[in-house]
């Protein structure tokens, strides 16, 4: 569970803008890339400028080539100036940190739900899952997607309609996707994606449901949505959390959510006890 | 990465010091608050413990606290915001299932204390004196908990009690951390002196805030938060220098920090006479900065054909 956290001067290898302020960042960090799990993060020395780090999630890693995978959205000023990086340039980066999603049991249908730049984490999960256990992803957006999309071939119950296109990079590994949006995108559901995944799983039989695991990560109005459906539905939802972070490793207690364990209030850090929390532990999801 | 491979072996000569009776490996030491309990930075691989002379524990009190709701951080130009509330499991809890963890074999480890009383002062010096730490940091300084820490730092009178009630308590050093937020930092210091302390830590954060203007909101919960990193190192580099004044007269050690990053900066801090370096918010920017610092002091004392660190301390020339 303690796994070791790497220091690397990872090297951008690509930086490629995308709507909304996104941006899809590939480093050379081989370390981080060789033992990096579904749910874990990167804290990121963005610039000289502003030498406190960002924690980003890693979407994707290539154990091989030594890479690893970010999408950002530019918030503020820390987020911006990571937008700027070039190609070539390198910054420190510590990771892979935080507890990942926990993906070891195969009996369950995993139904992964991002929003945003919460997505990346979903995407990871889903290539870890493939092959392993059954699993479909449900991904909202307000821009345009920053991935390439391309026509779902899956039959997934209670979805339709408009609800055609698929994350491409998931469609060819044969990972069933669907898309959400309010922005009236082509070929995604019409509305919010934790809607999108009540009407899946509401057509469900009661004991495929039963089976089913949400992971999600996004916009805090998206989590609760999420914690609510899971609730409806009696099933449990793991929610990976955000918080401001100063170490990243554990060591400051600066970057905390409360919890309610065995009846008793606690602080617990997002960077290593969490990001990922299950919501009934969580009394603002509960 | 560039850590250059340092081993304190080959440096041990001009490196290890004397504080407080204590013979620390290095000068640097890892500040409280910014290492947890001590066992966060070991998972970092190219960390390593024997590079600090001394690890100071997150402080502790008598009883538990959960500590503030966040935000508890904030990155400011040139530093951080925090208002962590001394979120602890307890003087005790420390002592029987903290400590026997630790490995004290590598570096030394010290408490640091804190009460919203006298009582609980001298209490938690009682409950660490009988425990592994080495030494005990007194914080008088704290600004983000409603009863006691900077409170009894803001008034030098309280300041001295506090030392006096923890004194009997214990044989093992005791460091008291003084406010930059009081008046008169020298009387503070003539004062904790008077009362026993073996050793001054200057300084602590200097209280601040941040406003969300879309919210118009304070950033952190607790309103308002302890201001640390470079920012703050002018002020605490006077502080240690006036401290210095009245310090050096009692031989009386300072453990200087506020902003310290790399060896440039200790450099500076060790001039105007602090006997020990401090790093807190400069491991968040950098946690291998340690191996980096040492490196580069010792290139310095080569440079300057000084034969140990101690020689540098206090030698600005004015
Ligand atoms: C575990 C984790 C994973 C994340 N993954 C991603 C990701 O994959 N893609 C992405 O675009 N964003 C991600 N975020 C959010 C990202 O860290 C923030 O958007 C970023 O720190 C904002 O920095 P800024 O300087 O641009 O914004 P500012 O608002 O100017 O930041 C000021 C300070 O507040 C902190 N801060 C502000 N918002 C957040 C936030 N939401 N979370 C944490 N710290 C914040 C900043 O780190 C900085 O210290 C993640 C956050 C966490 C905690
Ligand atoms: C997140 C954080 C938590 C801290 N907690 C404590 C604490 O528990 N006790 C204490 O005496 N000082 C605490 N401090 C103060 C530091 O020990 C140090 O005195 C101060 O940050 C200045 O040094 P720096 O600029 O190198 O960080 C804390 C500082 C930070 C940034
Ligand atoms: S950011 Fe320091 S404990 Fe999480």
């Amino acid at each position: 569970m303690r796994n070791t956290i790497f220091e690397e001067n990872a090297e951008i290898l690509a930086n490629v803008k995308h709507p909304g302020d996104q941006f899809v960042m590939r480093v050379r960090a081989p370390k981080t890339a060789a033992a990096a799990r579904p749910g874990q993060f990167v804290h990121l020395r963005v610039s000289g400028e502003r030498p406190m780090r960002r924690p980003i999630s890693i979407m994707l890693t290539d154990p091989e080539k030594g890479t690893v995978d970010l999408l950002v959205k530019a918030i503020g000023e820390g987020t911006r100036l990571l937008r700027e990086r070039k190609v070539g340039e390198t910054m420190p980066m510590l990771g892979p940190i935080g507890r990942p999603f926990d993906l070891s049991d195969t009996s369950k249908r995993y139904v992964l739900i991002g929003g945003g730049v919460g997505v990346p984490p979903m995407i990871f999960c889903a290539m870890a899952l493939r092959g392993k256990a059954p699993m479909v992803v449900f991904a909202g957006s307000e821009v345009e997607f920053p991935f390439a999309l391309k026509p779902s071939t899956a039959i997934l119950p209670g979805v339709g309609g408009n609800a055609i296109l698929g994350i491409a990079s998931l469609e060819d590994r044969g990972i069933a996707s669907r898309l959400a949006s309010n922005a009236g995108l082509y070929g995604c559901f019409e509305g919010h994606v934790p809607d999108l995944a009540r009407n899946y799983l509401a057509a469900l039989s009661d004991d495929e449901r039963a089976r089913c695991v949400l992971l999600s990560c996004g916009p805090h109005p998206m989590l609760h949505a999420v914690a609510r459906v899971g609730r409806e539905f009696g099933i449990p939802a793991y929610l990976s959390l955000e918080e401001h972070m100063a170490c990243g490793i554990g060591g400051c207690a600066g970057c905390v959510v409360k919890t309610i364990e065995g009846g008793e209030e606690k602080y617990r850090r997002v960077c290593v006890d969490g990001p990922v929390f299950e919501s009934s532990l969580l009394p603002e999801f509960a | 990465m560039t850590s250059e491979s340092v081993h304190p072996s080959n440096i041990a000569a001009e490196l290890s010091i004397d504080f407080a009776g204590l013979k620390l490996q290095t000068p640097l030491v890892l500040l409280s608050g910014c290492v947890g309990f001590g066992e966060e930075f070991t998972r970092i691989e190219g960390y390593s413990n024997r590079d600090v002379g001394a690890v100071i524990l997150k402080g502790a009190t008598l009883e538990p606290r959960m500590g503030n709701a966040p935000h508890r951080v904030y990155e400011t130009p040139s530093g951080m915001l925090n208002a962590i509330g001394l979120q602890n499991p307890g003087a005790r809890y420390v002592v029987e299932h903290v400590l026997p963890r630790l490995p004290h074999h590598e570096t030394q480890f010290w408490a640091n204390a804190n009460g919203s009383s006298l009582q609980d002062y001298a209490e938690v010096a009682r409950i660490f004196d009988d425990s592994p730490v080495t030494a005990i940091e007194i914080n008088i300084s704290c600004p983000n908990v409603k009863e006691g820490g900077v409170h009894f730092g803001n008034d030098p009178v309280m300041a001295a009690r506090v030392v006096e009630a923890m004194r009997p308590m214990t044989s093992k050093p005791l460091i008291t951390k003084l406010s930059p937020n009081n008046a008169d930092i020298a009387d503070t210091a003539r004062r904790v002196i008077e009362a026993g302390t073996d050793g001054l830590s200057v300084i602590n954060t200097l209280v601040g805030m941040a406003v969300d203007t879309e919210k118009r909101k304070p950033v952190i919960a607790n309103v308002s938060g302890g201001l640390s990193g470079p920012a703050i190192k002018p002020v605490a580099l006077w502080k240690v220098h006036q401290t210095y004044a009245v310090a050096k007269q009692h031989h009386i050690p300072i453990l200087g920090q506020g902003g310290i990053c790399c060896a440039q900066d200790a450099l500076e801090f060790a001039i105007v006479g602090s006997s020990a370096i401090g790093i807190g918010t400069g491991l968040f920017y950098d946690p291998l900065t340690c191996k980096k610092m040492l490196s580069g002091i010792s290139e310095y004392l080569n440079r300057h054909q000084l034969e140990t660190f101690s020689s540098l301390v206090g030698s600005l020339q004015h």
